[in-house]
């Protein structure tokens, strides 16, 4: 960047050109040593980290309006917490019962946590907090909370319009933010009771935070973090020039090498499926008129042979270069996952044989099967924008071909499919820790022309298990349910029943780390931006001096 | 010289007249527009979380934003808080439309008037040796070069710089306004420039080749003419026919082009900064239209509008300064 002006421009003009060209030329042997050298010098330290994960809040941090939905709001403190078994631990809240009518949360919580302005955390912060991200028109849901109040110092009752057993995830993900600082650019300025505080932010281009002295738990180990906020490829390259010690990476380019840091790369329910519409075409239409159901995937068997015919350990490794698992229902790698209801997949002959007994062959012989005047053969809309989801598409379609179903592969933008999605197949991408999630995707309840349910997908039994569920008082006891809703032997929703959809893998969420960063056990992660990767970060470490 | 004065006062009146009828166009041209993409802005907004954010929490949010009145009725409440000299509340970063339009073109304006600077000298100067040298070696490589630019996306050779400076050679910063990690009053005045010199370089290239082209063809026309053969006749040397008859000629073409690429400059900064994720004007004008983040985009098509009528307003006025055969009247 020495450009000096007193050069003749020509020289100038050549010197840049020349540098242009030999950018396309590979690096001589030479070049790539001194680079490796330099790489392997990493800027981190226990004082400073920089993270290069994507996922900032253009909102800014104010949890009443969605900030932390994913869990770990870092500057807040949560009355609950998953740890890395997804399991719920106490955070802020020392414990908590549930009424038996299931509609009061009763919570204690603990007396010694402080915001980092050092005003104590007390229940009326708590109760503002969620009567506030209720009634604000924010990124979290919390529109059952019928009113949060302050029973005395410790104890907070939220009560609740009706029972609703996920409802525990919004004890697990919403910060509780002062009262008494919580105004109209908190969201710029977060005070909290978090293991960090910011410091700095400036918009579009980094995050600084700071542990915070006051914090309650175990004091983190690293004192300041720096969150970058670049595209993949920027974090790819800070990573590469030592300037990032944790980038988040495509899978794509999780396949090289960085010298001085490994690769981590993370299970996550972050999955992609097939969304079959359900009910026959022209039954119904959605409130604006868009129209639901494709007579083809309305047969269980074209849905259950599509399920059986793929190949997903192939695509994992295909399309995923191995970053990934098989995925047979919605919530693959959860606690709440239904094992029974996995089945056997890459089976052809298995596959013919369900549409052989659903009454479809292949009378003209073009290899496209037929039952009556209907044809195998369906368009599969796949978001334009998305490589990975068109490398799935394609292939599933070349997989489905041997059995004579034909998919014509679409690609589209978002905007253009939503009018669409009722009435073909989709290629979507779902994954989350909670089980709204679940409920909306196959409650027919949900299907109302959005993206919930959005091949109105309805059996009254689900129905009812995905209720019970719903309205279990505690997740134990409300998992069983959803792994009812499942598969319960007899019938389900995955694909040994109903088989509503075709689920194909779940991505594994790819970091470069550097080697002298212990980031420990990282969870399951859900789908989405956010920070999934610092949900224990005021556990990590930095190993080397 | 009255003359002159009242000649100005109304050519800037007309001026006036323009522009506020440009912006009314153009606010209601958005509005129509942006109202009737496909993009649902609750949507948008709402993003990846769409499973679990049940209809009623929906409804809050459109009710938050006003998006449960019709468009014509937004309309009207736009132009009621704007005439009162409020330009709203941005969607995507819940801060007023002038506070965020204040903060992102204060980074984008260094930016704009280095590269601006930047392509304009050089623009020249290539220009320049290219037309006096015609036919040269130079001459050639100048022109390969402006062809070779003229011809390249703008984030092509961004990506290439990045590549080049930051990966490879490590002497330029893959990102940002200043170094990662350091705070806003220790970071000094050779980081920011540091920080904001390879963004402008690239953004300075696009102007480059044309004002180069441009202005090589203009001398070499000059060089041809009747008046400079009649000065070599008397014994002008090349420097000074260039200084004394082909700047002058030379430097019009320029200057219009120099102001008119202002819109360029202005579009070519929005690839720069998202490669470069240089938090400007630029960057918030994508996420803006992408979220259909209408309070902020019709703020910004605004301030554009405003800014590149104002530099074609300038290259007009500078003629006459340049040169006085140009007159307004």
């Amino acid at each position: 960047m020495h450009l000096s002006i007193k050069l003749p421009s020509y020289a100038v003009g050549l010197a840049l050109l020349v540098q242009m060209i030999s950018a396309c030329t590979p690096p001589t042997s030479q070049q790539t040593s001194s680079v490796a050298q330099q790489n392997a010098q990493q800027t981190g330290s226990a004082d400073q980290i920089v993270l290069a994960i994507g996922g900032e809040s253009e909102e800014g941090y104010d949890p009443a309006l969605g900030w932390g939905r994913y869990g770990s709001p870092l500057f807040h403190s949560t009355l609950l917490r998953r740890n890395e078994n997804l399991e719920l631990v106490n955070d802020l809240a020392i414990n908590y019962r549930v009424s038996d009518d299931r509609k009061v949360w009763t919570v204690n919580i603990r007396q010694d946590a402080v915001f980092s302005d050092g005003k104590p955390v007390t229940a009326e912060d708590v109760a503002y907090t969620f009567n506030k991200a209720a009634e604000s028109g924010g990124l979290t849901d919390v529109t059952v909370l019928q009113e949060a109040v302050a029973i005395d110092e410790d104890t907070i009752e939220l009560r609740l319009k009706q029972p609703q057993s996920t409802f525990v995830n919004r004890l697990v993900t919403l910060g509780i933010v002062p009262k008494h600082a919580h105004g109209a650019d908190y969201a710029r300025n977060p005070i909290g009771s978090g293991p960090y505080k910011l410091v700095q932010w400036d918009e579009g281009q980094q995050l600084i935070v700071e542990a915070n002295p006051d914090y309650y738990g175990e004091p983190p180990a690293i004192q300041r973090l720096v969150f970058l906020f670049v595209e993949e490829d920027a974090a790819f390259a800070a990573a590469k020039s030592g300037q990032a010690q944790v980038a988040a990476v495509p899978q794509s380019l999780a396949v090289q090498q960085v010298d001085g840091m490994k690769l981590y790369d993370v299970t996550s329910v972050d999955n992609r499926g097939l969304m079959f519409p359900f009910p026959q075409s022209n039954a119904k239409t959605t409130p604006d008129g868009d129209s639901v159901g494709n007579d083809v995937t309305a047969d269980r068997a074209i849905r259950q042979a599509i399920n059986v015919a793929i190949d997903r350990q192939a695509l994992v490794e295909g399309v995923l270069e191995g970053y990934g698992s098989p995925a047979y229902g919605p919530v693959s790698g959860l606690a709440w996952e239904e094992p029974d209801a996995d089945i056997q997949d890459a089976n052809i002959e298995r596959a013919k044989q369900i549409l052989a007994e659903g009454g479809w062959s292949d009378k003209n012989g073009d290899g496209v099967l037929e039952k009556g005047n209907l044809q195998a053969e369906f368009t599969l809309l796949y978001p334009a924008s998305d490589s990975t989801r068109q490398a799935l598409a394609l292939s599933v379609a070349e997989m489905i071909k041997p059995i004579g179903i034909r998919a014509v592969v679409q690609g589209k933008s978002w905007d253009e499919m939503e009018s669409l999605v009722h009435s073909n197949v989709v290629l979507f991408g779902w994954g989350s820790h909670d089980q709204t999630e679940m409920y909306n995707l196959y409650h027919s309840k949900a299907a109302q022309g959005d993206f919930y349910n959005a091949g109105y997908y309805a059996n009254s039994e689900i129905d009812k298990t995905l209720d019970l569920a719903m309205g279990a008082p505690t997740e134990e006891e409300a998992i069983a349910f959803w792994k009812t809703a499942q598969w319960d032997g007899q019938q389900g929703f995955t694909a040994k029943g109903d088989a509503a959809w075709a689920w194909l893998v779940n991505l594994d969420h790819t970091y470069f780390v550097s080697s002298c960063l212990d980031i420990g056990n990282p969870q399951v992660e859900p789908h989405g931006h956010g920070w999934p990767i610092t949900a224990n970060i005021a556990q990590w470490k930095w190993t080397c001096n | 010289m009255d003359m002159q004065l009242t000649g100005i006062a109304s050519f800037m009146v007309r001026k006036l007249i323009r522009l506020v009828l440009l912006l009314i166009a153009v606010s209601v041209f958005s509005f129509v527009l942006v109202s009737l993409s496909p993009v649902d802005p609750v949507n948008a907004y709402v993003g990846a979380d769409m499973l679990q954010i049940g209809s009623e929490q929906r409804e809050l949010i459109a009710q938050r934003w006003g998006l449960d009145e019709p468009m014509t009725t937004r309309f009207f409440l736009w132009l009621q808080q704007f005439v009162s000299g409020n330009l709203g509340t941005s969607m995507i970063f819940n801060q007023p439309v002038s506070t965020v339009i204040a903060n992102r073109f204060q980074a984008s304006l260094q930016m704009l008037a280095i590269a601006w600077l930047l392509s304009g000298f050089l623009g020249l100067t290539l220009g320049i040796i290219a037309g006096a040298k015609e036919r040269s070696w130079g001459d050639r490589i100048i022109r390969f070069y402006a062809y070779t630019l003229a011809s390249s996306p703008t984030f092509w050779v961004a990506l290439l710089l990045l590549i080049i400076f930051a990966v490879q050679l490590k002497v330029a910063p893959i990102c940002c306004a200043a170094p990662p990690g350091v705070l806003a009053q220790d970071v000094t005045l050779w980081q920011r420039l540091h920080h904001i010199l390879l963004p402008a370089l690239t953004l300075s290239i696009i102007g480059v080749a044309n004002i180069t082209l441009h202005t090589r063809q203009k001398l070499i026309e000059v060089l041809n003419s009747d008046y400079v053969l009649f000065a070599r006749a008397q014994g002008e040397s090349l420097v000074g026919i260039v200084r004394h008859h082909g700047l002058r000629n030379v430097i019009l073409p320029a200057i219009t082009l120099q102001f008119a690429s202002l819109s360029e400059l202005f579009g070519g900064s929005v690839l720069v900064e998202q490669v470069f994720a240089y938090p400007g004007l630029g960057e918030a004008t994508v996420e803006a239209a992408l979220r259909s983040d209408i309070p902020l985009l019709i703020g910004i098509v605004f301030f554009s509008a405003i800014f590149v009528y104002t530099g074609n307003t300038i290259a007009d006025l500078t003629y006459q300064i340049i040169d006085p055969r140009i007159r307004l009247s």
